[in-house]
């Protein structure tokens, strides 16, 4: 069986309690594919956050409870700036993915450390995801210094991982597509995304909702390049080796936030 | 090695959008402080972060314990802080790549930050105890500057925001003391969107920086917290401190890193204006994320040469302790 899978954004815009329409729309969405997640009976979400993103290896959290209040560094000043987190992580299967990791060839490193900064983007999708808090994580960073293609070797991993544990994993990345950040505080109703950009996100999800990994995976290096697309896009390459991509995904959302595009896209399970 | 830090800063359109609104009038040269103790900026240092050297150093505040490791490097802070507390400044200003702000140049304004810093990247290196003072005048003075000038600032005043490792790496590697107050300034560029800042507006906001210390008549270090070349290892030695294994990434970063060291102890630093960008496009250098045109832009580019104190590699990285007295 591959396991159901999701791209959903990663801007704390969606927490907002005054938001622009498209950030309640992706936000809406993204609650859909925590429904979606429940009713597949996922146990575990395999989650890959870009705004975790590190240098040296592979870093697995390995802390079975991350609680505490993030204060985000850029967006202090509103209220979707100060995040509270709850986020209870399946540690069985972590220390099994960063064997699977190192057993694959890579450099697992297990993370555990009080006072850890859980990124934004892990705590907007966690809230949006599991608003009541039952679910259970296994997260792993986005190496910026990695070829992008080892992140479909750690979602493989992660998935190989949860089904030698007899887990039934969901894979979700949280990334947005272009940047094209808007450099300046604007007001909600002026969010938009460039038309150039626009274009780009647009050619992206439509070879992904037509399935066509060959055409998503294949323009991924230009999509990086013509519109700085978020960590180059390995968001994808993880969904790949999860085992999405090859098969059409479902836009539930589409918009910017401050400038950036982003996406809820989501992956049914399919019989292997 | 991948590579996210060789983009070009958003497409062009974005990189016009990010341009200073108000391209501001040339500025005075910056005044020098006297020897009688009087305001400005008394010297510039290129003070890189690695949070290895701090890990290395085995100071109380940082939780991991080392066997040490990085020594060239770490003798030529220790020369640095020889040299800065006789130049008896009243505040350390700090512009880190680390403190990532996405929109716009931002200004700790909280009287005292404190907290612990673990660092998300180097969480086995890096889990630093601070406690340190603001001058919260000169940081609002910026704030106020940087506006004027046409940038989008913004001044935190919010307790909660973890103060990042380049900001400590910089600082306590200067003033292990931490017994003079600090001014940190974020770094408007963004690895995951958006790669590099913009010069230009580094150049506006140094030139504001240089304008708020002669305000508020403060003897003043900058700290330019920045290393040079920048491709590196997407792995680590078992033991990270293993000399062993600490080299250059390759010949061409190291050679890069030379030319623009060379550029620097021949001065005047107006020649940088051109070095520092060719050094970026030929060892994605972590000046790209402006804070070395910062730190040259407030001291008004003087005409002089800069002294290198020690220049090592840190996960293949390139770092070069640098002193700049006007």
């Amino acid at each position: 069986m591959t396991p159901p899978a999701a791209l959903v954004p990663a801007m704390p815009h969606l927490l907002a309690g005054d938001p622009a329409p498209s950030w309640a729309e992706l936000a809406a969405a993204t609650r859909t594919v925590g429904d979606r997640l429940r009713a597949a009976r996922v146990d575990t979400v395999l989650l890959l956050s870009t705004q975790w993103f590190t240098v040296l290896g592979h870093q697995v959290q390995c802390d079975d409870r991350l609680r505490g209040r993030r204060t985000d560094e850029n967006w202090y000043a509103y209220d979707y700036g100060h995040l509270d987190h709850d986020l209870a992580v399946d540690v069985e299967l972590a220390h099994a993915w960063a064997d699977a990791i190192d057993a694959a060839g890579m450099q697992a490193r297990r993370t555990r450390y009080d006072g850890f900064p859980v990124d934004t983007g892990s705590v907007v999708a966690s809230r949006l995801l599991d608003p009541d808090g039952r679910g259970r994580w296994a997260q792993v960073s986005c190496n910026l210094y990695a070829d992008p293609s080892a992140m479909a070797e750690v979602a493989a991993a992660g998935v190989r991982a949860a089904s030698g544990l007899g887990r039934r994993p969901g894979v979700v990345a949280v990334s947005g597509l272009s940047s094209g950040l808007t450099p300046r505080w604007i007001r909600p109703s002026e969010d938009r995304v460039e038309p150039e950009h626009d274009r780009w996100n647009r050619k992206v999800l439509d070879a992904i909702a037509a399935g066509d990994r060959d055409a998503v995976l294949g323009m991924r290096e230009e999509f990086a390049a013509a519109a700085q697309a978020d960590s180059q896009f390995r968001a994808v390459a993880f969904l790949a080796g999860g085992g999405a991509v090859d098969r059409p995904g479902e836009v539930l959302a589409y918009g910017p936030v401050w400038g950036t595009g982003a996406a809820v896209v989501w992956w049914n399970e399919q019989e292997t | 090695m991948a590579r996210v830090f060789h983009v070009t800063a958003g497409s062009g359109r974005s990189a016009a959008r990010r341009a200073p609104r108000h391209e501001p009038a040339p500025g005075p040269a910056a005044v020098p402080a006297g020897p009688s103790g009087g305001g400005g900026i008394v010297a510039g240092y290129l003070a890189p972060h690695p949070p290895h050297l701090v890990y290395a150093e085995n100071p109380p505040q940082n939780e991991p314990r080392s066997t040490g490791g990085w020594e060239v490097l770490r003798w030529g802070y220790e020369e640095l802080r020889r040299r800065l507390k006789a130049h008896r400044p009243d505040v350390l200003v700090v512009h880190a790549p680390h403190w990532i702000t996405m929109v716009g140049h931002h200004v700790n304004c909280v009287p005292n930050p404190r907290g612990v810093s673990v660092e998300p990247i180097f969480p086995h290196l890096f889990r630093y105890h601070y406690d340190f003072r603001t001058d919260v005048d000169l940081a609002e003075a910026i704030v106020d500057e940087g506006a004027r000038a046409g940038l989008v600032t913004s001044a935190l005043r919010e307790e909660g925001v973890r103060v990042d490792y380049a900001t400590i790496g910089a600082l306590h590697l200067a003033n292990p003391d931490w017994d003079l107050p600090v001014v940190s300034l974020s770094a408007n560029n963004n690895p995951y969107y958006y790669s590099d800042a913009s010069l230009a507006e580094m150049e506006t906001l140094g030139a504001a920086t240089r304008r708020a210390i002669e305000r508020t008549g403060r003897r003043a270090v900058l700290l330019a917290s920045n290393s040079l070349s920048h491709l590196h290892w997407d792995t680590e030695p078992e033991l990270p401190e293993d000399m062993g294994v600490e080299r250059p990434f390759d010949h061409a970063q190291y050679a890069g890193d030379m030319a623009l060291l060379q550029t620097i102890r021949e001065g005047p630093t107006s020649r940088l204006k051109e070095a520092v960008p060719a050094h970026i496009e030929a060892t994605s250098s972590e000046t790209k994320a402006g804070s070395l045109t910062w730190l040259l832009a407030a001291m008004g580019w003087p005409a002089i040469a800069g002294d290198v104190l020690a220049y090592g590699t840190v996960i293949a990285t390139g770092n070069a302790v640098v002193e700049w007295v006007p």
